[in-house]
């Protein structure tokens, strides 16, 4: 019976703590207005938009989102919201707009890129390039 | 032979006054040239040439940069004491500094106002840059140009070993016209030209108890730069300086200085060793005594931390 007790505590403990193991706090939803989400890429999808694509991403977006887009940057671990892993389809099946939208207006921990990077093309570049980051 | 002060008049503040009229001139003459292309049926958008720099610095000298409009920078220049007394002072790093602490601010589009605090003689200067001409993606301007000047004013107190007498022999002036191509995108290059006026020179009596200045006020120099990026985010620079006029006395020497650059989304860093030691390019080009034929070289670093508001 002691015996029971003390492994029933031990499963009860083990499952109270295991969800403050997580670092960051769970993605919340990300809603993008149709006008945003339907918007057309205008820039394609070539050598030179990549490498322009790829160069902003080192400046701007490796430190949190890291070399590879794996959510892995230096800083990520000290951000409220987890910076996601775009290699896979939740990023890769979005909208060139809807991804253009969230470079441009940011949220929380992510900053808005529109005064940083003011160039429309070279927010499409980044797109571009996030697309290269598919698995 | 008996130092004393010889000035001049201030004609050269009237002259950069001109200048900074006619920058601020061919601002609004661009401003109604956008108007009209504006109404145009078929607009199409000028594209520049992207980050033919990628920071207000280049060591010493400035670039054709002007950050976007509403950029608020604010930047750390500091230069150690010379190299060439080695070990005895950690190659000139724990000797003497001048340091300057500087903000900038654009409050328009190619517009750039800066104020700034240097430890030597405790000068505070003043600074507008703005980019008149920027190179294009298709060759139709060949060239980025941009106007820079600035003023600068000892605001030592007055006593018996400092030459200063009046206000206006506090003040210097710098006025630099910046010329930078993007070549590829690995390099760019700039060559500049400036005129630097020192409203106070020193003086002394020659042997017939005339007073003659030890320089001109007035000092003209052109100077070479060149960045090359060896990955995303570092580049290496290099600058060369070479005075034009000759003075009676105390010309300066040219400066050879060389570094690298470090860059990220909000921040660029530069690290060198150059004969240039002073915060300011007018003293620089004016006063610099460190002869690089005698490996009197400095390093020195350039912090700028940009926000956009």
């Amino acid at each position: 019976m002691k015996t029971t007790l003390i492994i029933a505590f031990l499963i009860t403990a083990f499952a109270a703590t295991a969800f403050t193991f997580k670092g960051n706090d769970d993605k919340k939803p990300w809603p993008v207005p149709d006008a945003a989400k339907n918007k057309k890429n205008p820039v394609a999808s070539n050598a030179a938009s990549i490498a322009a694509g790829k160069e902003l991403w080192s400046t701007h977006c490796k430190s949190c989102h890291g070399a590879k887009g794996l959510g892995d940057g230096n800083k990520a671990a000290q951000l409220k919201t987890e910076p996601g892993d775009f290699s896979k389809s939740d990023t890769q099946a979005q909208t060139d707009g809807a991804l253009f939208f969230k470079i441009s207006e940011g949220r929380e921990d992510m900053p808005s890129f529109k005064k940083k990077v003011p160039d429309d093309e070279d927010r499409w570049n980044l797109v571009n390039f996030t697309r290269t980051l598919k698995k | 032979m008996r130092k004393i002060f010889f000035y001049s008049a201030g004609m050269y503040s009237r002259l950069l006054l001109l200048l900074l009229l006619t920058a601020c001139c061919s601002s609004a003459v661009l401003a109604q040239d956008s108007t009209a292309a504006a109404d145009a049926p078929v607009a199409k958008k000028k594209q520049y040439t992207k980050n033919t720099f990628v920071a207000n610095y280049i060591i010493d000298n400035q670039t054709v940069m002007v950050p976007v409009k509403g950029t608020f920078e604010f930047d750390i220049n500091h230069r150690f004491g010379t190299t060439d007394h080695g070990w005895s002072d950690l190659f000139g790093i724990f000797g003497g500094a001048n340091m300057r602490l500087g903000f900038s601010y654009v409050p328009i589009k190619d517009l750039q106002i800066g104020f700034g605090a240097n430890n030597f003689n405790m000068q505070v200067d003043w600074s507008l840059k703005y980019a008149i001409l920027k190179q294009t993606r298709d060759n139709s301007m060949p060239v980025s140009v941009t106007y820079y000047g600035n003023a600068a004013m000892d605001t030592r107190e007055r006593n018996s070993s400092i030459n200063i007498a009046t206000t206006s022999d506090r003040f210097s002036f710098f006025n630099q016209l910046l010329v930078a191509r993007k070549i590829t995108e690995k390099l760019s290059v700039q060559a500049a030209f400036s005129v630097t006026h020192f409203n106070n020179v020193d003086g002394y009596y020659d042997s017939a108890k005339n007073v003659l200045p030890s320089m001109k006020n007035t000092h003209l120099a052109i100077a070479f730069s060149g960045r090359y990026k060896i990955s995303a985010k570092t580049a290496l620079i290099v600058n060369y300086d070479q005075p034009l006029t000759q003075h009676p006395t105390n010309n300066p020497h040219p400066n050879i200085s060389f570094g690298i650059e470090m860059g990220t989304s909000g921040h660029a860093f530069q690290i060198f060793a150059g004969n240039y030691g002073y915060t300011l390019p007018q003293n620089n080009n004016f006063l610099n005594q460190n002869d690089y034929k005698k490996s009197q070289f400095v390093i020195g670093f350039n912090i700028s931390r940009l926000w956009n508001f």
